[in-house]
């Protein structure tokens, strides 16, 4: 059994387990092996980086085995430069949310947690998976454990949100099976997306093609204008849930742009490259507006992550080294910040129960070590450097200035959008004096809390401060993927 | 004098029928209100037969009896042995069910649905539209009977009256069909009437005036639009074990004969029924799923997602033959596709049934969805069940559902036709809407608290066959490549011939 | 390359800083359980620092003496298409000057504080973002690079913002450092374009290379345009730099940053940071020499800022506001002296402008204290009695502020009036009146606050709201005579006044017209000759003092000293007079050009309010309301529809049946006879 079969199915067992036995009688338990499921899934990704050979755009740690005959499906797991960090970030997010979520879910406790371990395996499935229908039955099937979350575990609307979450994405992702099908037989049978990127097609064959997993992966990221789903979805979600979903979930789309959309059409990709990038600075520019006046510090938050995943698919589709890269590391660092920041909500919401900004104010009196970090993330999720969130806007904002200035200036007005909402929100809640009992009886984090936070600013300083082991793993990929983006398919 | 071939190639339908008979005199002596003594014979005889029908299956010989009537071949003996296996996990289901509704009085449920399963046995071997029409109407009547047994309750008849008058409508419209063809190619053989089609002698139209009435015919046996009117109702006003049992195991007879008839016989016509097909799976695909969306009763929401269900069958069935070339590939592909959707479906729905018959209670029929409310708290189990039902009917993976949906789309795009893939653009939007009232019973199941706090208990049979009937959903949905391969293998020998 | 300079040696400039920030930081506050004590931490911060200053001294002296010179990658920060982003430091004079300006300057802060934050609960904090911040300065002026430039930048903007809101329950304090840190975000805008392009075009972040390159892109035009490629780029870098440095229009945060405590306004908005806008162009000097239209836009902006803050500092009577806007009027000098290509003398202004304003900061601190926390200089007055050594240091820095012969500021001063008045660009004219007249501004204000505060009779007891400017009221009573600063306070303000009297004299020679910033600043004598035209009159500083007395400034400040004594010692009701004179004049300056109300009810507020538009009308009203749950309520609107027809009748049902089969039949069997039909 290989690497990333472990690091996809040691979750999952564990998941299933939790289900299986798990009784609210002895939740205590089951949270223990919830953590050492997590912390085994997250220790089973490491030897990956050991073992990974830089300076090669080849799969690396590939698996495959026949799964279905009939459909010449294969087993077929691989990571590259594009892939590779995804999985022990999904791990690391998984084991923070365990911990994160140790008192604040008291109910069906074996059920939250096993969904958040299956979910985990199923996402580093979706980033291991090199065949098409593998990658389908992964990317469809984390939305059954993410609904039960969001609807067993949310908030007031919580049914509406679970809706809007599964059917807005399902029907993404049912017109991108259709693709998929049809690649399978214009492949004369294969599901193999290798074999997909060597594809001869034709003019309408990928405009269709891109469109359809545009429709998947637009929605997942989500960019404009099929971003309303996340924010109902991130008010309403558990903290955990709202943490993997920034975190992770919103990768998946991001990432399919580059292993299916531009690979597989790119003569489309590059003929509709305007667009994207269009959506991608709409989704900048008027998405950061919007967040600015967001009354709910979810909401906020949710907006700013979809204006940050703006910037991934803008580096995606200007086409160059630094754009591609620095989508791929904004990726990453969205994943850490993000995370953090709906963690940190997570910590008012458990003492206060109100996500209101009206609601705080002066936090920083009662909690100040708690708003020591508060302030780190707020600082990292407006890009300043030093921190992850800083790296991925740099590159992205420079490669864009290298591929059209008026492009990069738009995407840069993020500087100021990003430091507007974040800063404005900072000060609303933590800083001014305490506003009402509720925050003057706030106890400052405990030490549980306090380890959640520190793992989390240590991932954030360690990905500003030296970057390069995240750029060196992508450098060789990205270069081969826009030196395979650059040819024509037509036939 | 019949030869031995012909006594083996009904051998499984012979043991079935004496021991229907043997099993209604035997009841006679039984007194337990539970009828344990019948329903132990029952689920014997129906043990032996399944088993005797899946090693003829597979063997996958093909031979015919008594002089081309009957066929066994490795299709028809697999449909045989998965509608005796459903019937068998339909009794297991529906015994408790009936027990507590007084269904058992006499064990004529038992009889009535052996004698069911023999009709569809007879339809399944049939290569003669006579024996297909006796084994249909041998199913279909003691379907009314069954859906009439509890004649206090007045639903339960009226079900059974609209049953009745539209069934027999229907066997209409097929009898008519067929004596219509059989006018037309003078005989009653499938193989001669393939022949005689082929030829091209026979004037079109008339071909195509049998045909419009055997379409009807079977689109009522398998509830397509516009003649699904009676299954909302049926399922509905039945009680819920026999519901399971027409909506259960007959699928798969109504497969069989659709090959026979439209395969087997009329392939030629291929151009013209594909077409019929086409518009009903299109209006099935749309009344099922958004008439589903409206239902508050369980039963009739699921009544009407058969309706979609088979929809995607004949999508299945309609992208066998392109532009009037028969390709052997293409074809196995379609009605492999089309046979693996219908099990998995058949698989699916006794689970879910399954789990609605294990909620009701004496004197509480658990059929509105609100019934199900907090399952998850109740029993965690069923609720995994119920909802990995749901999700598989859905066709979210990794699911079996999600693969017969796959199977049936791949088979339309591979056609490579804009028509059909646009078909398929049309299933997948419907199937979205479908999602949705899939998802709305989970909700119910997950998120809404319970109204009463009661636990569920089963009888140790129903929990058993209930746990591996989801995990075999589950299971499939893994390893769906076994069953896949089972069909396909099926559907070859069955059009080799 | 020298071996006088190692690497390791330069890498414990910043990082002793640094070290006592973590510890101070970490270990003195909650946040590591209060391990350390108030004593302990401001003496490893002061140690930290003393050491950076120790070894910036030493670096200078080996790099002015000897001439070493240093630029070296410490590590890569990431490489990514072959662009290089790394971390390094390129030790020149100028970085070496700057070193020690800042680490001396920054000393003196930091044993001023013990004094002055002496009973603050944040003692330990503030002594931890002192030095943090002298960290981040000194990345910034050590860097061989963009990105460690941009990363200083940024980081003495965070560090800037934590100061200001230092004391996070006064309002008007955390409103001001959020205002900060977004204008200058503004600015950061322009910069990071500005870095973006020469990253593009040269393929670089590296000072060296990038300027290697310039003959390769300097004759570019901007795609797209007829603009030169190069002035884009100069201008979008100086934005970056009208942020940092505050110019007009972007000025709007320095003078609320006076919402911070006293020592940071001395450390970070005066001395150091606010003038690394100028450094970083000094820095880019080889880029700017090729845009006459950049530098023209320097000249404006700064000419702007030079003159019309000097305005505003006339009517302001909170002490460190004057002292605000007098700083953001040099600030402006200094930008005009960039414009003129006299970037050497814009450095020099730099560094005495660093000395007398910390200077004057630090005694407008003592003396706050001294008035046990009141900051209006309308009620203080006759303090000179009682704060001896605060009232000398003060005058003393007043004077070098106002550019009086012999002290620093005229020397810096005067070069740049020169220099300006020597430069050819078509906008010297402007800028050079501007200058000329802000001498006067300068004289003015300054001595109005001069006299105010030391001189004339006490006013501190009929003070009518005696805390309005105390944030932590230690319930002393205000009718306490004044009384001198503990030495802590005293002592820096005396380290201050030597340079800001001295190092003018003594420097001017070797950094104007000597080769200590040779190939470090690159001026084309041939375009732009004003430096080259200094050079020619200047004969010894001694000379130019006794030249400078013949010249419009010098007498231009007296006057406005003069007047200033008139108007306040003499006869003091003719300021109001005047006032309700020009009523709309005072009340322009009283609104500071009304830009701050600009800032909150146009810009600030349009954009709230048109996030509130595409919010409720694009993605609750539009995408939301009208296309997701719109669609579903027509599916559930068909599915009611649907659901009405199957009525329960049977007859229904076997009608339809009968139709369906109609229906198929009449297309099937007949459709032949339809098609010729319609044919």
């Amino acid at each position: 059994m290989g690497l990333l079969s472990l690091a996809i199915w040691t979750p999952i067992v564990f998941g299933v387990l939790l289900l299986a036995v798990g009784r609210d009688e002895h939740s205590r338990a089951v949270r223990w092996i919830a953590l050492i499921g997590a912390v085994i899934g997250l220790l089973v990704t490491l030897p990956l980086y050991d073992g990974f050979k830089l300076g090669t755009a080849a799969m690396q740690f590939v698996e495959k085995s026949t799964w279905i005959e009939r459909f010449n499906v294969h087993y077929h797991l691989g990571v590259d430069g594009l892939s590779f960090w995804f999985v022990p970030l999904t791990a690391f997010i998984t084991v923070i949310v365990v911990i994160a979520s140790w008192e604040s879910i008291t109910e069906r406790v074996n059920q939250y947690m096993g969904a958040f371990l299956i979910l985990s395996g199923l996402m580093i499935g979706v980033f291991c998976a090199l065949d098409g229908l593998l990658f389908y039955v992964f990317f469809e099937a984390t939305l059954i454990p993410m609904y039960l979350i969001i609807g067993i575990w949310g908030g007031p609307n919580k049914i509406y949100a679970a809706f809007k979450f599964f059917l807005y994405t399902l029907l993404g992702s049912l017109l991108m099976l259709v693709a998929l099908i049809f690649l399978y037989n214009q492949s004369g049978g294969s599901f193999d997306i290798a074999a997909w990127h060597q594809l001869p097609l034709s003019a309408t064959a990928q405009t269709l093609l891109f469109f359809a997993f545009f429709a998947a992966f637009a929605v997942k990221v989500p960019m404009w204008p099929v971003h309303t789903w996340l924010p109902d979805v991130h008010v309403e979600a558990p903290t955990g849930g709202s943490a993997v979903l920034a975190a992770i979930m919103l990768k998946l789309g991001a990432y399919g742009f580059l292993r299916f959309s531009m690979p597989i059409a790119p003569d489309a990709a590059r003929e509709w490259a305007w667009l994207m990038i269009a959506l991608s600075l709409v989704a900048v520019v008027y998405v950061g507006l919007v967040a600015m006046v967001q009354k709910d510090m979810k909401k906020l938050v949710a907006y700013s992550s979809v204006a940050h995943m703006g910037f991934v698919t803008l580096g995606f589709f200007i086409f160059n080294d630094l754009g591609v890269s620095g989508g791929l590391v904004q990726m990453i660092a969205h994943g850490f910040v993000s995370g953090a920041m709906f963690l940190s909500i997570g910590v008012l919401y458990d003492r206060v129960h109100s996500r209101e900004i009206a609601a705080y104010g002066g936090v920083v009196n009662t909690m100040p070590n708690f708003t020591a970090f508060a302030l780190l993330f707020a600082m990292a999720n407006c890009g300043l450097p030093g921190t992850a969130g800083f790296v991925g806007e740099w590159m992205v904002i420079l490669g864009a200035v290298k591929a059209n200035f008026w492009v990069g200036g738009a995407a840069a007005t993020a500087l100021i959008f990003g430091a507007a909402y974040t800063l404005w929100m900072f000060k609303r809640v933590y800083l001014g004096p305490v506003a009402n009992d509720h925050v003057k009886e706030l106890a400052d984090i405990n030490s549980r809390e306090f380890l959640v936070m520190s793992l989390l600013a240590i991932a954030v300083l360690a990905m500003g401060l030296y970057p390069r082991p995240f750029t060196d793993v992508m450098d060789t990929s990205v270069a081969e993927l826009l030196k395979h983006v650059a040819l024509s398919k037509l036939n | 004098m019949i030869d031995n071939i012909s006594w083996l190639a009904v051998y499984p339908e012979i043991v079935l029928l004496v021991m229907a008979c043997v099993i209604m005199l035997v009841d006679l002596g039984v007194h337990s209100p539970r009828r344990t003594g019948t329903y132990v014979l029952t689920m014997l005889t129906l043990a032996v037969v399944a088993v005797l029908q899946g090693m003829y299956a597979s063997s996958g010989n093909t031979f015919y009896g008594f002089g081309n009537m009957v066929v066994s071949d490795a299709m028809g003996n697999w449909l045989k042995c998965f509608a005796t296996v459903a019937m068998m996990v339909t009794l297991v289901y529906g015994r408790p069910y009936a027990a507590d509704r007084g269904m058992l009085r006499g064990g004529e449920m038992f009889t009535l649905s052996m004698l069911a399963l023999l009709g569809m046995s007879i339809m399944i071997s049939g290569n003669n539209f006579l024996v297909i029409y006796l084994g249909l109407e041998l199913l279909t009547l003691s379907s009314y009977t069954l859906v009439a047994l509890r004649r206090d309750n007045a639903t339960a008849t009226e079900a059974a009256m609209k049953y009745f008058v539209l069934g027999a409508m229907a066997s209409g419209f097929l009898l008519y069909g067929l004596s219509m063809l059989y006018g037309a190619t003078g005989s009653l053989d499938i193989g001669q009437v393939f022949k005689a089609v082929n030829s091209g002698q026979i004037r079109h139209q008339v071909l195509v005036f049998g045909l419009v009435f055997v379409v009807a015919g079977l689109a009522f046996k398998l509830g397509v639009v516009p003649f699904h009117m009676w299954i909302p109702d049926v399922y509905q006003g039945a009680p819920t074990a026999v519901t399971l049992m027409i909506g259960g195991a007959p699928k798969l007879a109504a497969f069989a004969i659709t090959i026979r008839l439209l395969v087997d016989g009329l392939l030629p016509l291929a151009i013209d029924w594909q077409q019929m097909l086409a518009v009903l799976a299109i209006g099935s695909l749309l009344v099922g799923n958004l008439a589903a969306i409206a239902q508050t009763n369980l039963k009739r929401m699921l009544a009407y997602s058969t309706i979609s269900q088979m929809g995607f069958v004949l999508l299945g069935l309609l992208s066998g033959v392109i532009h009037g070339n028969v390709d052997a590939a293409a074809v196995e592909n379609a009605y492999s596709s089309a046979m693996f959707y219908v099990v998995s479906y058949v698989l699916t729905t006794l689970a879910a049934f399954g789990v609605i018959l294990l909620l009701a209670r004496e004197g509480f029929e658990s059929e509105e969805i609100a019934d199900l409310a907090g399952l998850n708290q109740r029993s965690p189990l069923y609720a995994g069940v119920m909802a990995v039902c749901l999700f598989s009917m859905a066709g979210i993976p990794p699911l079996v559902g999600f693969y017969a949906k796959l199977s049936v789309l791949q088979a339309l795009v591979a056609s490579g036709q804009g028509l059909y893939i646009g078909l398929a653009v049309f299933a997948v939007v419907m199937s979205l809407i479908g999602a949705f009232y899939y998802l709305r019973v989970v909700k119910v199941m997950y998120f809404d608290a319970p109204l009463t706090a009661s636990s569920v208990s089963a009888p140790v049979d129903v929990r058993v066959v209930l746990t591996l009937n989801g995990a075999l959903v589950l299971v499939l949905g893994l390893l769906p490549g076994g069953l896949m391969a089972l069909c396909a293998d099926a559907i070859v020998r069955a059009l080799s011939t | 390359m020298s071996q006088t300079l190692s690497a390791s040696t330069l890498l414990a400039v910043p990082l002793a800083p640094l070290a006592g920030a973590l510890l101070a930081g970490i270990f003195g506050t909650t946040f590591g359980g209060n391990w350390i004590g108030r004593r302990l931490s401001h003496t490893l911060t002061i140690l930290g620092v003393l050491v950076a200053f120790v070894l910036s001294a030493m670096t200078l002296k080996s790099v002015a003496l000897d001439g070493a010179r240093f630029n070296e990658t410490l590590y890569t920060w990431m490489v990514v298409g072959g662009l290089k982003m790394e971390v390094g430091f390129l030790i020149d004079s100028l970085t070496a000057m700057m070193m020690v300006v800042v680490t001396f300057v920054s000393l003196m802060v930091h044993i001023y504080t013990i004094g002055y934050m002496e009973e603050d609960d944040g003692y330990n904090r503030f002594f931890a973002y002192i030095s943090l911040f002298t960290f981040s300065m000194l990345m910034l002026v050590m860097s061989n690079n963009l990105l460690q430039l941009f990363f200083g930048w940024e980081a003495v903007g965070l560090v800037s913002y934590l100061l200001i809101g230092f004391w996070f329950n006064k309002p008007s304090a955390i409103f001001a450092n959020m205002k900060a840190f977004l204008v200058n975000r503004v600015g950061d805008f322009g910069f990071i374009l500005g870095i973006g392009l020469i990253a593009a075009y040269a393929g670089t972040l590296n000072y060296g290379e990038v300027f290697g390159k310039t003959a390769e892109f300097g004759g570019l035009a901007f795609p797209g345009t007829d603009w030169m490629l190069i002035t884009v780029i100069c201008i979008c870098l100086f934005i970056g730099a009208m942020g940092k440095s505050a110019q007009f229009p972007l000025h709007v945060w320095l003078p609320d940053s006076m919402e911070g405590p006293t020592p940071i306004s001395a450390l970070i908005h005066a001395a150091t940071m606010v003038t690394a806008g100028i450094f970083m162009v000094a820095r880019m000097s080889p880029l700017f020499e090729l845009s006459d239209t950049a530098l023209n836009f320097i000249l404006v902006i700064g000419a702007i800022t030079a003159l019309f803050m000097g305005f505003l500092g006339i009517i302001q009577n909170d002490i460190k506001r004057v002292v605000a806007y007098s700083t953001l009027s040099q600030l402006g000098y200094m930008t005009v002296a960039l414009g003129a290509s006299a970037y050497s003398v814009a450095v020099f202004h730099l560094m005495t402008h660093a000395f007398f304003k910390a200077l004057l900061f630090l005694g407008a601190g003592s003396v706050i204290m001294g008035m046990h926390h009141n900051q209006d200089i309308r009620w203080m007055g006759g303090v000179r009695k009682y704060m001896p050594i605060t009232w000398i240091t003060s005058l003393l820095g007043s004077l070098a502020l106002i550019g009086t012969p012999l002290f620093s500021g005229f020397y810096s001063k005067d070069s740049i009036i020169e220099a300006v008045h020597f430069s050819h660009l078509p906008a010297a004219g402007f800028a050079h009146f501007a200058v000329l007249a802000g001498v006067f501004i300068t004289a003015f204000y300054s001595f109005r606050m001069y006299f105010l505060v030391f001189h004339g009779k006490e006013r501190y007891d009929q003070n009518p709201d005696a805390h309005h400017a105390d944030d932590h009221d230690h319930g002393h009573d205000n009718h306490h005579a004044p009384h001198e600063s503990p030495w802590v306070v005293t002592v820096p303000l005396v380290l201050l006044a030597i340079p800001s009297v001295v190092v003018g004299f003594m420097f001017i020679q070797p950094m104007l017209f000597g080769d200590f910033f040779k190939d470090v600043i690159f001026v084309d004598a041939a375009k732009h000759p004003a430096m080259a035209k200094l050079a020619e009159i200047f004969h010894g500083p001694m000379g130019m003092a006794l030249h400078g007395l013949q010249t419009a400034p010098f007498w231009l400040a007296l006057a406005g000293v003069a007047l200033s004594y008139y108007m306040y010692m003499v006869n003091p009701a003719l300021p109001t007079a005047i006032k309700a004179r020009v009523q709309p004049l005072y009340a322009l300056l009283e609104n500071k050009y009304y830009l701050d109300w600009i800032n909150e009810n146009i810009l600030a507020r349009g954009a709230r309010a048109l996030g509130t538009g595409l919010w409720k009308v694009g993605d609750q009203a539009i995408i939301d309301g009208a296309l997701v749950n719109g669609s579903w309520k027509l599916v559930r609107w068909v599915s009611g529809v649907v659901r009405w027809m199957q009525t329960g009748f049977i007859f229904h049902y076997a009608l339809v049946m009968i139709l369906g089969v109609f229906a198929l039949m009449t297309w099937f069997v007949w459709r032949d006879y339809f098609l010729q039909l319609i044919k």
